[in-house]
């Protein structure tokens, strides 16, 4: 994928740049909110990752220029900024995520992938499937192998949320947030509990497991190798 | 001294005032000129009327005695009656050669010259009856006027000047006292106030709002230092540690990576007790209400215990809920539901293995509560209302992962929300009641 990086920190954006390009992603990095700005508007990407905080321009208004200017690609932004109402300003600019410094770069691999491949809002299915799994989400039902699985509302959620990231992994706070609306850090492992009977109840006894860990990353639901 | 605004304002009103005088004299001058003018004249014209009536009935006669008897009167007017040919008959006018209806006559006499005001008036057989008023009365009463105008107005000014300087000086001493003030408070006394009379006027109630905004103020620095204070004290162990781990990870290459992963897990929870204590910061600084809306405590309470039942499950305890009637309060729910999963993390931390813990919401005339209650060993006594402190950990429960910052929030948020926050003994156990205040 062709991503943009805008960070004013020389350092920050180096980083990324090696970690993303790793990765498997073709990376430009914009270190000043103009160039970014131009580059942002002028070259068709994948992603951009904005900061938030840029001397010059700021991340927000680069963000409502590509906006208004009829650039819809998917916009993560970065900011050492962590109130909610921050959160909220952010996504009401035109962000599509947000993701709070310091973060973790599996947490940041993870939401990049998320935004990259999302479908067109329009397009809204009303079924589900990964290799024999499936789900209704006009019925809420769930069926794999033909037979009908029984989940809770929030293991509905849970396995919704999986089935629309199918084959890229989702961190435990994109869960948090997808699922719960938490947006803030618990200490209990919930995610890790509700995952287990999730997967007690869609992978158990039916051969071939769909929902893997990912250590120090998170879960990926993927069709068997 | 003309910098004050309150003497420059009574220096407008005075001279305003004094322009007011100046225009209502003129005016009352003039009119009142007029009708006394008027007043003197009717009374020469009666007069006059009189004795031609005298001369119808009396004859000729009857008029030269009336007029000569009217003419020595003292204080009365001035008579005179001419003959044919302009002979003099009786009284002092009788000689005035003046023609029919008013003139002004110019007697010179002692002590002064006199100027008569004289109204003739023809009798028939050529007689002309002459009746005369002092000109000169019209303008004693003139000066009597203005003389009067006169005093009136330096009485303004006089009251003008010394009231607006008696007012500058008063409110120029209470500004004083405000400006004293806030130079004190740049100067770094900032436990001064502004002194307030107990009048109740205005200027009192700027002193008023004035203390407030400056206890506001001193509210929200005294955070700021908690902040910055609990920073350098609650930090600074943990960054010790990481940096203890890094040295020991240089130093001996075989440990280099469970050195780094100690390091990173370190970092995760520095970084988190930074994140709280912001978060308490920022709650505490009051910005957030721009997030309340009406919310449910009941659908909070039923999103957190359906998210924590499985893991409080999976190690033995439960965790249930009791909503039976919505809860309504005024809040930001994202806030709420992170007091309440603090409340609930506590509880499950701290309540002991197969513990059972229970989340109620109730309704009822003091206002919704919210009520966390757990049968483990509760705390003690006097250490129940230091749990809210920042840091504070019960001596058992320091061995136990926590940043001690879990009940700060949650008295942050409740503050924030005008609720109270009440640590109960359950008996066993402790039970957490956030009342909220009665909607409305």
């Amino acid at each position: 994928m062709k991503l943009l990086v805008v960070e004013d920190d020389r350092d920050g954006a180096a980083y990324l740049k090696k970690a993303l390009s790793e990765a498997g992603h073709v990376v430009d990095v914009a270190t000043s909110g103009r160039q970014g700005l131009l580059l942002a508007a002028g070259e068709p990407y994948d992603v951009v990752v904005l900061d938030r905080m840029l001397p010059e321009l700021d991340g927000l208004a680069i963000l409502r220029t590509i906006r208004a200017a009829g650039v819809k690609t998917p916009v993560l932004l970065l900011t050492a900024l962590g109130g909610i109402d921050d959160r909220v300003e952010g996504l009401n600019a035109g962000g599509d995520d947000y993701l709070v410094k310091p973060f973790a770069f599996a947490e940041l691999l993870a939401r990049v992938n998320a935004l990259a491949r999302r479908p067109p809002p329009q397009d809204t299915p009303t079924e589900l499937s990964v290799a024999d799994l499936k789900v209704d989400l006009l019925k809420r039902t769930v069926t794999r192998g033909g037979q009908r699985v029984e989940l809770q509302a929030r293991e509905f959620q849970l396995l919704e949320y999986l089935m629309r990231h199918a084959g890229r992994v989702v961190t435990r706070t994109m869960l948090l947030e997808g699922v719960w609306d938490f947006h803030f850090d618990p200490k209990t492992n919930i995610v890790e509990t509700h995952m287990s009977r999730l997967r007690g109840k869609v992978d158990r006894g039916h051969g071939a497991e769909l929902i893997h860990t990912v250590r120090g990353a998170g879960y990926i639901l993927r069709e068997p190798d | 001294m003309f910098r004050s605004t309150s003497l420059r304002l009574a220096a407008l009103y005075t001279a305003a005032f004094a322009v007011a005088v100046v225009v209502l004299g003129v005016i009352t001058f003039f009119s009142t000129r007029e009708t006394l003018q008027e007043q003197f004249d009717r009374r020469v014209r009666a007069e006059s009327a009189a004795l031609a009536q005298e001369y119808r009935t009396e004859g000729l006669n009857g008029v030269v005695e009336a007029v000569r008897e009217r003419d020595h009167t003292p204080g009365a007017l001035r008579y005179g009656l001419r003959g044919p040919g302009g002979v003099a008959v009786a009284g002092r006018l009788g000689a005035a050669q003046t023609p029919l209806g008013w003139s002004v006559v110019l007697k010179p006499g002692e002590p002064r010259d006199e100027a008569m005001r004289v109204y003739a008036a023809d009798l028939p057989d050529g007689y002309v009856l002459l009746v005369g008023d002092e000109a000169d009365r019209i303008e004693l009463l003139d000066g009597a006027l203005l003389r009067g105008f006169g005093w009136a107005f330096a009485g303004i000014v006089v009251l003008g000047v010394v009231g607006g300087f008696a007012l500058s000086r008063d409110v120029g001493r209470r500004l004083a006292a405000i400006s004293g003030t806030a130079e004190a408070i740049i100067d770094g006394v900032l436990a001064r106030r502004v002194p307030v009379r107990g009048s109740d006027d205005d200027l009192d109630r700027l002193a008023l709002t004035i203390n407030r905004m400056l206890d506001r103020i001193a509210g929200l620095m005294e955070s700021l230092k908690q902040v910055s204070s609990d920073i350098a004290h609650d930090l600074r162990t943990p960054l010790t540690r990481l940096r203890n781990r890094l040295e020991s990870g240089l130093a001996d290459p075989g440990e280099r990576d469970q050195a780094l992963e100690g390091a990173l897990g370190d970092l995760d929870a520095i970084l988190d007790t930074f994140a709280a204590l912001l978060r308490i910061a920022q709650i505490e600084g009051g910005a957030r209400r721009a997030g309340f809306r009406p919310c449910d405590l009941s659908d909070v309470a039923r999103t957190v215990v359906d998210a924590f039942a499985p893991s409080a499950e999976e190690v033995g305890q439960s965790l249930t809920l009791v909503a039976d009637a919505p809860a309504r309060v005024e809040g930001d729910p994202e806030l709420l539901t992170q007091l309440l999963v603090n409340l609930v993390e506590n509880a499950l931390r701290h309540a002991g293995p197969s513990a059972r813990i229970e989340v109620r919401t109730e309704t009822g005339e003091g206002g919704p509560r919210l009520v966390v209650r757990d049968d483990g060993p509760g705390a003690p006594a006097d250490e129940r209302g230091r749990l809210m402190d920042r840091f504070y950990r019960l001596e058992r429960s320091r061995s136990t992962p926590g940043s001690g910052l879990g009940l700060a929030l949650v008295a942050a948020v409740a503050k924030l929300h005008g609720a109270e926050v009440q640590l109960l003994d359950a008996g066993p156990g402790l039970e957490a009641r956030i009342a909220f205040p009665p909607a409305g």
